[in-house]
């Protein structure tokens, strides 16, 4: 999720409001604070005052800035929230946007607002552009379901229309560039153009903001114009807009963005948004809007829950310094989220707001008392107790990657396009040394015999792991089985060697088996056995082929078995 | 004064043989080498071994050094013995010029077979000399009839000295003379005779060496070994015999090993401790559907961690051929609004399609998932250790392929009082840490969450894992009543530190040598 950078100073003065107030917080203090927000301190630099912040909640979008973690800190401070006015402001909009028919199919909602009196600092601006960033990159996934837009308010002639345009029909000069350009010169030549077009596929026609002069605010979710979307230090006028795909979506981030601008001491001006026709909000929408519902929260189950006594009164004040609107009833509270947030899906969302508010060291840890049996599952059982053996045996063990390549797998083994080389692939292929699962051990084992031939003599070697073999007869597509794979490498290594170590582990496993010739590729003909147990294979043995050393690059007689677990235990 | 014991029982036993050989003779007595190693039964090379020891240690010392000239074949004197020397080859020439008539000249010799031009000139020589050979008229070559005392004498000393090498004084007068002409001298290689100078050492007991030697007689019955045979154990004979003493403080010779993997060894201590708590192990699939990967766990068909850069894709079959689909048409309707589970739901609409995609199990949650499912004891405890698979770029602190050490624990007493004693159980546990932090956290199934960090006694502050009580709506649809932990430990700091490797991927080295050296330090 997302690391944010902030300037302590910036946070100070967000967190005080009034400058008389203003002290210098310490670092331990900040960090305590985080936990309000579920942020980690991941860097802080002493001289510039910069923090570099991780905020782990995804469902939190407010809290990716600097306004956010301070007003939720700032909250518990106050013991409440201030209501932000512009939420419940009755009075009609001055400013209103006007949805033309036919952008539905393309990217259906828009939300705005102005805000005046709040002149952009430095600070303040790249706080601006990194919530932008952040909101529109991860919450509105890539800017797919969410983009936002902020411009100089006193260059726009209300009102402005949202409508779709053919491609070549409307030119500006957008942010970064120097020369005027159509859309579709965007889409193919602008960094932003070809970052995003892809949202755009397939649609005929583009999206456009334009003001009643008609002149182009920006093309959505793609890039603003450069005349009026560019935003600089001292400004004291500002257009947000925010374009979507999914209107709560979409007012929530509009709510955020207007919360923190009314946080730096900006008036916040409700937009109203006229659509052609009717959406769950009704036709004419005004943002910023409060979406939030009351919940009614049953105190006993938010105590059975947290495992603690706490009464109406602790739970609604412990909401309320999280910043809900809290009425305490009978055994329950009505509890509704501030306009920012939206995530509440379950009572237990609201559960775990109560614990952090309150602070987790609040709740005395206790041990679970009730009585259970541990133990291993059989396979597990009988894999450690072949490792014993294998270890008094006399074999070092090894672990491996299962995740590896076709040409260890199969090809250095001589098995492609045999029953033996079948693997499970991966479609995303991002390395080919990283792309199928092992099917067998053997080629675990070979590979760190190929890297040790300086490792002192002889080489005993076993892995007892997982592996995945294809079989078209099950749900998945293949079975997670266990195998034991073992191999000898020194220069007299023979059969009979590995024969032997077989013997003892079956042997002391319970298990009676034979083997039977096989000509399986990765073996010398005729120095080959299946592993029969019940008349079942379970696995192989017999001494490598020279041509299976000669392409693992290995100088001295390898002989292996490869004995599957699963199978032996079924 | 007696030498100590100490000293007499360290003695190999070529320095007991030596020593007890000097010893028995008369006191004083002087041996040469020779003598020594004959009647101490050595080999020279043992005897000069024994006598170097000896000399260090003060017990013998040289009483003289004798120079003996040794007379030996050179390589050339081994091919005159096995053909013909110049000289003979010469006469015999100039012999059968005689008998068939014909002329012979020195430059004729000189293009016979096998001999070189200084080779005939000095043959010629000798033998005008000795007066076997005339030079007449027109320089031809003719015999006098008499016998060469050189080429018989030659003769003889190549067939002797074929045979050993002698001292040149074991010679008659006449022989050495030949000898001494024809070795090998500064700037004459080609000789057939070597004259070397053989360094003779006589020595005998020093004080301390005829004391040695004295208590070694002394005790003499009893023979010294270096091994215990079972032939000495059968008929007894250990009884008589003295066991040498070894020089115990040598570093020992290697000796391959069986060994557990350092890191599959720390693992089976978590395992130990997770079954110690009362912990049943489940085991899952490495390909799983994202259903029961993700979809079940209340993660949301849109969440960023599902895209592609994520998690790897099966290639085929793409899609699982069945599953249950009551429990998945379950989950698909509490993603969307929720159902009984009093929730909101996502509020998007669920694809079933996707949920049947074949993945790499990219979270050991999966399995829990599976278990939740599949009627599990209530009150109950699980975990596993499960290989996962993430879509990441490989490096020092990042593997593609790794274990995740988690589990549930079911019971009507879950809640999250329970939860933070259960980790305070894990931090005492697995990590011996005694003090610990809990703070907020953020997991996509669990609400509330928690992270735990644990002062590490060797560490210091460190995250060990992250838990919280599963979300109704990851466990109702898959028919659970009761609350449920979810947890993880995060273990590959702690193995990394008490291996002594800094990066992830030595984890699963190659390194034969690295992986037999290594000891956790659990």
């Amino acid at each position: 999720m997302p690391t944010i950078t902030i300037y302590k100073d910036d946070f100070q003065s967000l967190l005080h409001q009034t400058p008389s107030a203003n002290r210098t917080v310490a670092i331990e203090e900040l960090e305590a604070w985080l936990m309000l927000a579920k942020g980690e301190l991941k860097g802080y630099n002493h001289e510039t005052g910069e923090l570099r912040i991780e905020l782990q909640d995804s469902n939190r979008p407010d809290l990716w800035c600097c306004e956010g973690i301070a007003r939720q800190v700032r909250i518990k401070q106050q013991g409440q929230l201030t209501p932000y006015p512009f939420f419940s402001e009755a009075s009609q909009s001055q400013m209103q946007i006007i949805v033309k028919p036919g952008i539905e199919q393309v990217r259906p909602y828009v939300a705005a607002c102005a805000a005046r009196g709040y002149r952009v600092t430095t600070e303040g601006l790249a706080q601006l552009i990194q919530t932008q960033e952040k909101l529109a990159e991860i919450f509105g996934h890539k800017r797919k379901t969410v983009s936002i837009g902020i411009y100089q308010l006193p260059k726009i002639k209300f009102p402005v229309t949202y409508a779709l345009v053919k491609p070549d029909e409307a030119r500006f000069t957008p942010l970064g560039m120097e020369t005027v350009m159509t859309l579709s010169e965007i889409l193919m030549v602008h960094p932003k153009g070809l970052e995003y077009g892809a949202i755009l596929a397939g649609t005929g026609r583009l999206p456009i903001l334009r003001d009643a002069a008609n002149q182009p605010l920006s093309f959505p979710p793609i890039i603003n114009s450069r005349e009026i979307g560019e935003v600089q230090v001292g400004d004291d006028q500002l257009f947000v807009e925010v374009t979507g795909t999914d209107l709560p979506m979409v007012v929530l981030t509009l709510n955020i963005f207007a919360s923190n601008l009314a946080d730096r001491g900006a008036t916040i001006e409700p937009i109203e948004v006229q659509y052609p026709r009717s959406t769950s909000l009704g036709k004419r929408v005004t943002t910023p809007l409060d979406l939030g519902k009351s919940k009614t929260i049953q105190i006993q189950k938010v105590e059975q829950a947290l495992g603690q006594e706490l009464g109406v009164h602790t739970v609604a004040r412990a909401l309320e310094t999280y910043g809900y609107e809290v009425s305490a009833g009978k055994g329950s509270v009505k509890a509704k989220l501030p306009p920012y947030r939206q995530d509440l899906m379950h009572m237990m969302d609201v559960v775990e707001d109560v614990a952090m508010s309150l602070g987790y060291a609040e709740f005395t840890p206790v041990m679970p008392a009730q009585f259970t049996v541990g133990g291993l599952s059989d396979i597990e059982h009988m894999s450690d107790r072949a490792r014993e053996l294998m270890v008094g045996l006399g074999f070092q063990e090894i672990i491996s990657n299962i995740l590896g390549s076709p040409d260890s797998y199969s090809g250095r083994m001589r098995l492609e396009a045999t029953e033996w080389g079948r693997m499970v692939e991966v479609d995303n292929v991002m390395s080919l040394s990283f792309s199928c699962l092992r099917q067998w051990i053997l080629p675990s084992l070979l590979r760190v015999e190929a890297a040790s031939s300086r490792a002192f003599y002889p080489h005993r070697l076993f892995e007892a792991g997982d592996v995945a073999i294809p079989d078209a007869a099950k749900e998945l597509g293949s079975r997670t089985e266990t195998i034991l794979g073992a191999v000898i490498a020194h220069a007299a290594a023979h059969f009979s060697e590995i024969h032997s170590c077989l013997d003892v582990l079956c042997y002391y496993l319970g298990k009676e088996y034979s083997l039977e010739t096989v000509q399986h590729p990765s073996f010398l003909e005729g120095r080959a056995g299946r592993i029969i147990v019940a008349g079942r294979p379970v696995g192989v043995i017999g001494e490598l082929h020279p041509e299976v050393l000669e392409r693992w690059q290995i100088a001295v007689p390898v002989v292996a078995f490869d004995l599957n677990l699963s199978q032996l235990l079924s | 004064m007696d030498i100590s014991s100490a000293v007499i029982d360290s003695l190999h036993p070529l320095e007991t043989k030596v020593l007890t050989t000097l010893g028995a003779n008369p006191p004083e007595a002087v041996l040469n080498s020779e003598q020594l190693a004959a009647a101490a039964e050595l080999e020279p090379s043992q005897l000069s071994m024994a006598v170097e020891w000896l000399l260090a240690k003060g017990l013998v010392t040289i009483q003289a050094e004798t120079v003996t000239p040794v007379a030996s074949l050179t390589k050339t004197g081994e091919e005159y013995h096995q053909s013909m020397s110049p000289i003979e080859r010469v006469l015999a020439a100039a012999r059968d010029a005689a008998g068939t008539g014909k002329r012979l000249t020195i430059p004729d010799l000189q293009s016979h077979d096998g001999l070189d031009p200084s080779d005939v000139s000095k043959a010629v020589g000798r033998l005008k000399k000795e007066g076997v050979l005339l030079i007449v008229q027109g320089g031809c070559i003719e015999t006098t009839g008499r016998s060469s005392p050189t080429v018989e004498a030659l003769k003889g000393l190549l067939r002797q000295l074929h045979e050993s090498p002698r001292e040149l004084k074991a010679f008659p007068e006449g022989d050495r003379r030949v000898i001494e002409d024809y070795a090998v001298k500064r700037g004459n290689a080609k000789e057939p005779f070597r004259i070397d100078e053989r360094v003779t050492r006589a020595f005998m007991l020093s004080p301390s060496g005829a004391n040695a030697a004295e208590q070694l007689l002394r005790q003499g019955v009893a023979e010294e070994v270096s091994q215990l045979s079972p032939d000495m154990l059968k008929d007894g004979s250990w009884r008589h015999k003295r066991f040498r003493k070894y020089t115990i403080s040598l570093r020992a010779p290697r000796v391959g090993t069986g060994k557990k993997h350092p890191y599959r060894e720390f693992l089976d201590t978590v395992k130990a401790k997770l079954v110690s708590m009362g912990f049943q192990e489940m085991r899952g699939s490495l390909v799983e559907t994202e259903f029961w990967n993700m979809d079940a766990l209340f993660m949301p068909q849109f969440h960023p961690a599902r895209d592609i850069h994520d998690v790897y894709f099966v290639k085929d079959p793409t899609h699982a051929s069945a599953m249950d689909e009551s429990v998945l048409s379950h989950v698909a309707q509490v993603h969307q609004h929720g159902a009984e589970t009093g929730s909101t739901g996502w509020g998007y609409s669920f694809d079933v399609q996707r949920a049947k995609r074949l993945v790499l199990r990219s979270q050991g949650t999966a399995v829990s998932a599976r278990t939740l499912a599949a009627a599990p004891s209530i009150p109950g405890k699980y975990f596993s250790i499960a290989r996962c698979f993430r879509y990441d770029q490989v490096d020092a602190t990042h593997a593609t392929d790794f274990f995740q050490v988690e589990g549930i624990v079911l019971g009507e007493d879950i809640n999250f009082r329970t939860l933070l004693g259960l980790l305070n159980l894990f931090a005492r546990e697995v990590a011996q840490a005694k003090e610990v932090k809990f703070s907020p956290a953020y997991f996509p199934f669990t609400e509330p969450s928690v992270e735990l960090h644990v002062r590490h006694p060797r560490l210091g502050w460190m995250e060990l894992g992250g838990a919280g009580l599963f979300r109704p709506e990851v466990t109702l649809p898959l028919g659970v009543t009761v609350p449920v932990i979810a947890w993880g430990l995060g273990l590959d700091r702690m193995a990394m530190v008490a291996l002594g490797i800094h990066d992830i991927r030595e984890l699963f080295t190659d390194n034969l040598e690295l992986i037999r050296t290594t000891r956790g330090l659990f």
